[in-house]
Parts: structure tokens; sequence; C-alpha cells
């Protein structure tokens, strides 16, 4: 397969890994990283590319291995970084906007979730991927996986709903 | 779409039993301008994940490694040739086993000795240069007694 037979290729579904690498990793810098490690060892082993029965689906298993596997070293670390989206103590006003932005409620309420299901809310929701699909990704079972994505979307449901009461997550 | 019909789609949506075409509808009603009160909490959640799907990688893949291996076995075959011809080049010569050595010790005594003859007649040769030193010492000793 030639460079540019590659890119095409990889371009269709090489957004849906970053944005799987960033719910997972949550450092936007990470997930660069890590769309680019799991787009280069597909490119290395080009020549079994003919094998594998759906290229898209291989790569979002990648790219979930090699966060899993990030997230791991992480914590066997001594110290322990959240991540390294560091932000000013101090909130500029455009900041203070931002906070108040109801969206972002959204995405913190989800980076609280488990891996799993913060994975699967992001393949099921936003990549709009379906079950069998995600179960081939994830290597579990269909049924797991709608519990996992009932499970997650109820944890949502409630923490909004804290939020929109209190105004606390 | 009504309003209970939404409702429905909501309950079956949080137990994960939507397909996905009945969670693009409530992506689509949620993603308008009013909505119900009690519903309006649900709105963030669906913006949420429309907006969500619209982030892209910056970074531009670069795949150029082929190329780069390709040039670095060049670099490895320059040096090994390098290193090689230097080598090869630049061999030692092999010492001359003919060194000039006599079989016959009779032959071996006299050619020794015209030798050394000649080492002692240059040696003489060159002593004769050193007579005008004495005139040196003859002078000195005019002077300094």
């Amino acid at each position: 397969m030639r460079e540019g037979a590659f890119i095409t290729l990889t371009n269709g579904f090489k957004d849906k890994l970053f944005r799987l690498a960033k719910r997972l990793l949550v450092s936007n810098e990470e997930a660069e990283d890590a769309t680019q490690e799991v787009l280069l060892k597909l490119w290395k082993n080009k020549s079994k590319m003919a094998e594998y029965k759906n290229v898209e689906a291989f790569a979002m298993t990648m790219t979930k291995n090699y966060c899993y596997d990030k997230l791991k070293a992480k914590e066997t670390g001594n110290l322990k970084i959240v991540h390294s989206n560091y932000k000013d103590e101090q909130p500029s006003l455009q900041r203070q906007v931002e906070a108040r932005d109801s969206l972002d409620w959204v995405g913190k309420i989800m980076d609280n979730l488990p891996e799993q299901q913060r994975m699967i809310i992001q393949l099921r929701d936003i990549e709009q991927y379906n079950n069998p699909e995600i179960a081939e990704m994830l290597g579990i079972n269909e049924t797991a996986v709608r519990v996992a994505l009932s499970r997650g979307r109820k944890k949502i449901r409630e923490a909004l709903l804290k939020k929109h009461n209190y105004g606390v997550v | 779409m009504e309003l209970s019909n939404i409702e429905k789609l909501l309950e079956k949506y949080f137990e994960g039993e939507t397909t996905i075409s009945e969670e693009k509808e409530l992506k689509v009603y949620f993603t308008r301008e009013t909505v119900p009160a009690h519903l309006e909490r649900y709105k963030d959640l669906f913006q949420f994940f429309s907006q969500e799907s619209t982030i892209t990688a910056t970074k531009d893949l670069k795949l150029n490694t082929r190329r780069k291996t390709r040039y670095a076995w060049v670099g490895v075959a320059a040096s090994v040739a390098l290193i090689a011809g230097i080598f090869l080049t630049n061999q030692p010569t092999k010492p001359d086993k003919n060194l000039g050595t006599y079989e016959d010790p009779e032959i071996a005594l006299q050619e020794t000795k015209k030798i050394l003859n000649m080492v002692s007649q240059y040696m003489n040769e060159g002593k004769q240069e050193l007579v005008y030193l004495k005139e040196f010492e003859n002078t000195k000793n005019k002077f300094i007694k």
C-alpha cells in the first residue's frame, strides 16, 4: 500500500481515534501522541492490513489498548499526575464564562465515569457505532456493552439532575 | 415530534435500548431552540455529544519512515566501504625475507671485515676535520695560562 492510499484510508477514522484517546487520557497532547503512535504502528504492519476484517475497528481497539497501557503506567508511577492540561488558578473572564458553560459540565461528568463506560458512551453517543461494532472493538459481548451503556447514561443523568438542582456535581 | 414520544424515547435511551436512528432523532430534537422546561437538562447532554463529534486531531501524520530507513542503509554502506577501503589500500608491506644472510662463515667474515673497514675509513676521514680544533686549544693556551 502506498503512502497516499494509507493516509486517505486513515483520515476517515483518524479523528475518531483522537477523540477516543482524548476521552480516556484527557490531555490533548497525550491524545495526539496516542493517535500518531497507533497510526504509525498500523503503517508498519501495512503488509498484514488485508487480513484485517475491519481496519477501523482494529485501529480503535489498538487505541483503546494503547490508552490503557498509558493509564496503567501512570498509576504505577510514584508521582500521580492526573493530566497535563494545567489550568491557571485565577481564571480569566473567558475561562469563567466557559466554566459556566453547561456543556463543560457534561464533559466533567463524563470524565468521572469508569473507563469502560466512558469509552462505550464515547463510541456510541458521539461516534455512533452500533453495539456489535463496539463489542468487537472492546472485546466484550453485546449484552455487556448495552448494560455498561445504560449504567453510564443513568449516571450522567443523575449527575445532571444534581447539578440542575443544586448547581454542583 | 410529540412530547410523549420523546419522553418514551428518553426512557428507552437510558435503558440502552434505543437504536442509532432513534438516538439521532433525540439529538435533532434536543438541538432545537425550545425544549420544555423539564427536559431542559437533557439539552446539554445531546448538545455535548454533537459538539464532541466535531473535535479533530491537529497534528499531521508523517509517514516518511520508509525513506528514512533507506537513506540510513546508504549511510551504513558508505561507512563500511570507507573503512574497508582504508584497510585494504593501507595494508602494511610485508617485510623483505632477504636479509643478506651468508651461508658460508668464511665469506661472512670477509664481508663483515669489509664493512668494518669501510666504517673505520669513514671515521678516520671524519676525524681529520677535527684537527682544526687543536688550533683553538693552542690559541686559548696563549692567553689563558
